[in-house]
């Protein structure tokens, strides 16, 4: 009852408080969408790397083959942008069977194995020419529609599109986590091995695993093309749509449904508000002895670390 | 009747090294089945290429008749044969009762995993007390016992058990055996893998000595003289394996 209460009043916040306070402040605005993209793709990382127990360098394939498959659809083939998004986050799935072949491999070699493929991926960006514009990239890409009389074109309609789409991913991850394959993917974590013996599908399991998180990643790819209405490879397959994603997962608690979402508010937003404005160069230095200090200081993230306070809270007040 | 598991001539090795030579196993149904051998026999690489985790290079090997060859785990898992692991292999991070679910994973067990779980707490009351317990903080009979449940989940009708009782206090020894008498009682198919030679003779329907990836001596247990079956254990035989 308590739990739906406080998830009641974070939607009220994040859908009403939010944009009425901060709508009109445009650069605050674009700062929280980029959050939430972030956050969009740690939760999909963290459904692989803490359910899967696979840890990927490799997201940024996802991202970039989402963004570009929906930017052309829409560019060339004049699909409706959602529908597009949607057909983005297809493509990262279908491309994310290109590197099954890298689930044979296990912790740092599957990591380093899946980010050769996503190097590769923004390779073929730049090759096929014909199809992506290649290194010069393609501009103009047209942004959201007006929905329900929202204009999602707008700040506060990319807003809660991206809000939207982050709040139904937990949902489906939410879900996934409750069901009786997430109990086999966490005992997957403990023990692969040990898994098979009791008869899960470990491999069709950590495949599945690999294309749901695709899916989420070309999604968020998807919505970040039309968003900014602009691709090149270098942009679409940056390493940090691989390591910012990473980095808020660990900060926020990659082995809770909300804290990749919330690493990636806090890390992203006091990165850019703070840090930048008291150190313009060299801000990254400051986050990542933050990053340090949180692994030491509470190895489980964030958001372990504020339930365990509250808990003592509680304790201390009962006493 | 065709035995319900048979293994004739199986190779099998961990890459470039080969550990089982032209292995033979028969498996009778309701029988128990025991393997002994010293350390490096291939008694665990043996059940483990049943169960299809090591690769079998040449041989055959028939469950119910039909080929195990090329199988995966988890379909063999479905077609009931269960493997209780060396070492016990429980989840370490998991509760007992989330270790035991584990075992209901196989479609075929998930819609009466309640009797199932009713039936494995009736045998080891211990796992009913400490079902929330988190398995990696239980002693080392307890995680076998746990290992034997989740195993006993998921309905076998073939138990292959991997040295139940390594490293294991004799009071726990004597818990575990009784229990693999009540389960050879109830008729289930079990073949078993164990050091402890003359506790795994008194379950023993037939008795199978391995040494050096081979299976040197097959006999019923009613014939095994211990003596004789110690002095092939120990290789005090002069080096000629006698096929009995």
């Amino acid at each position: 009852m308590k739990h739906r209460m406080v998830v009641l009043v974070a939607l009220v916040l994040a859908y009403g408080a939010v944009p009425l306070l901060l709508g009109s402040m445009d650069y605050v605005m674009s700062l929280i969408i980029a959050a939430l993209t972030i956050g969009g793709v740690a939760l999909a990382w963290a459904l692989l790397g803490n359910l899967g127990g696979l840890v990927s360098f490799g997201h940024a394939a996802f991202f970039g083959v989402g963004a570009y498959t929906s930017a052309i659809l829409v560019v060339d083939h004049h699909w409706p942008v959602l529908l597009a998004m949607v057909a983005g986050g297809v493509g990262a799935a279908v491309a994310s069977v290109a590197t099954m072949p890298a689930l044979r491999l296990r912790g740092p070699y599957f990591a380093l194995a899946i980010l050769a493929y996503g190097h590769i991926f923004r390779i073929l960006a730049v090759e096929a020419t014909s199809l992506t514009g290649g290194a010069a990239g393609m501009l103009s890409i047209p942004g959201f529609p007006t929905l329900l009389g929202i204009n999602l074109a707008s700040k506060t309609g990319a807003y809660a599109l991206i809000l939207t789409i982050v709040l139904l991913f937990a949902w489906l991850y939410g879900l996934i986590r409750r069901s009786t394959y997430g109990l086999a993917l966490r005992a997957m974590h403990d023990s692969e091995l040990a898994t098979r013996v009791v008869g899960v599908p470990s491999t069709h399991l950590k495949a599945a695993m690999l294309v749901i998180s695709a899916f989420m990643t070309g999604v968020v790819g998807a919505f970040n093309a039309h968003q900014i209405n602009f691709l090149d490879p270098e942009y679409a397959f940056a390493s940090s749509w691989t390591v910012l994603p990473i980095a808020a997962a660990i900060f926020g608690g990659y082995r809770t449904v909300w804290g990749p979402v919330l690493g990636a508010l806090v890390v992203f937003l006091v990165d850019q508000l703070v840090f930048k404005e008291l150190m313009p160069s060299g801000h990254q230095l400051v986050f990542g002895v933050l990053l340090g200090g949180m692994v030491i200081l509470g190895p489980h993230g964030l958001l372990p670390l504020l339930g365990r306070w509250s808990k003592k809270e509680a304790s201390h007040a009962g006493a | 009747m065709t035995p319900l598991l048979e293994v004739s001539g199986l190779r099998a090795g961990y890459g470039q090294i080969n550990v089982l030579w032209d292995v033979d196993l028969t498996v009778e149904e309701g029988k128990t089945t025991v393997i002994v051998g010293p350390n490096g026999a291939g008694k665990t690489t043996l059940l483990r290429t049943l169960m299809g985790l090591v690769y079998a290079s040449a041989g055959s090997m028939t469950l119910h008749g039909q080929t195990l060859k090329g199988g995966k785990t988890w379909d063999i898992v479905e077609r009931g044969m269960v493997m209780i692991p060396e070492g016990r292999m429980v989840f370490p991070d998991m509760s007992v009762l989330d270790n035991l679910m584990m075992g209901a994973y196989p479609r075929a067990g998930r819609a009466d995993w309640e009797t199932r779980l009713e039936r494995v707490f009736a045998m080891f009351p211990r796992l009913k007390e400490r079902r929330g317990q988190m398995a990696g903080l239980m002693s080392g009979g307890e995680a076998q016992m746990l290992a034997m449940g989740r195993g006993l989940m998921e309905n076998p009708q073939v138990l292959l058990i991997d040295e139940p009782s390594l490293g294991l206090a004799p009071v726990i020894v004597d818990e575990i055996f009784t229990i693999l008498a009540d389960l050879k009682a109830q008729g289930l198919t079990i073949v078993l893998v164990e050091q402890n030679t003359s506790r795994a003779l008194h379950l023993a329907d037939h008795v199978y000595l391995m040494r050096s990836g081979k299976t040197i001596l097959s006999q019923p247990a009613a014939e095994v003289d211990l003596g004789h079956l110690h002095d092939l254990y120990f290789a005090r035989d002069g080096g000629s394996a006698a096929v009995g």
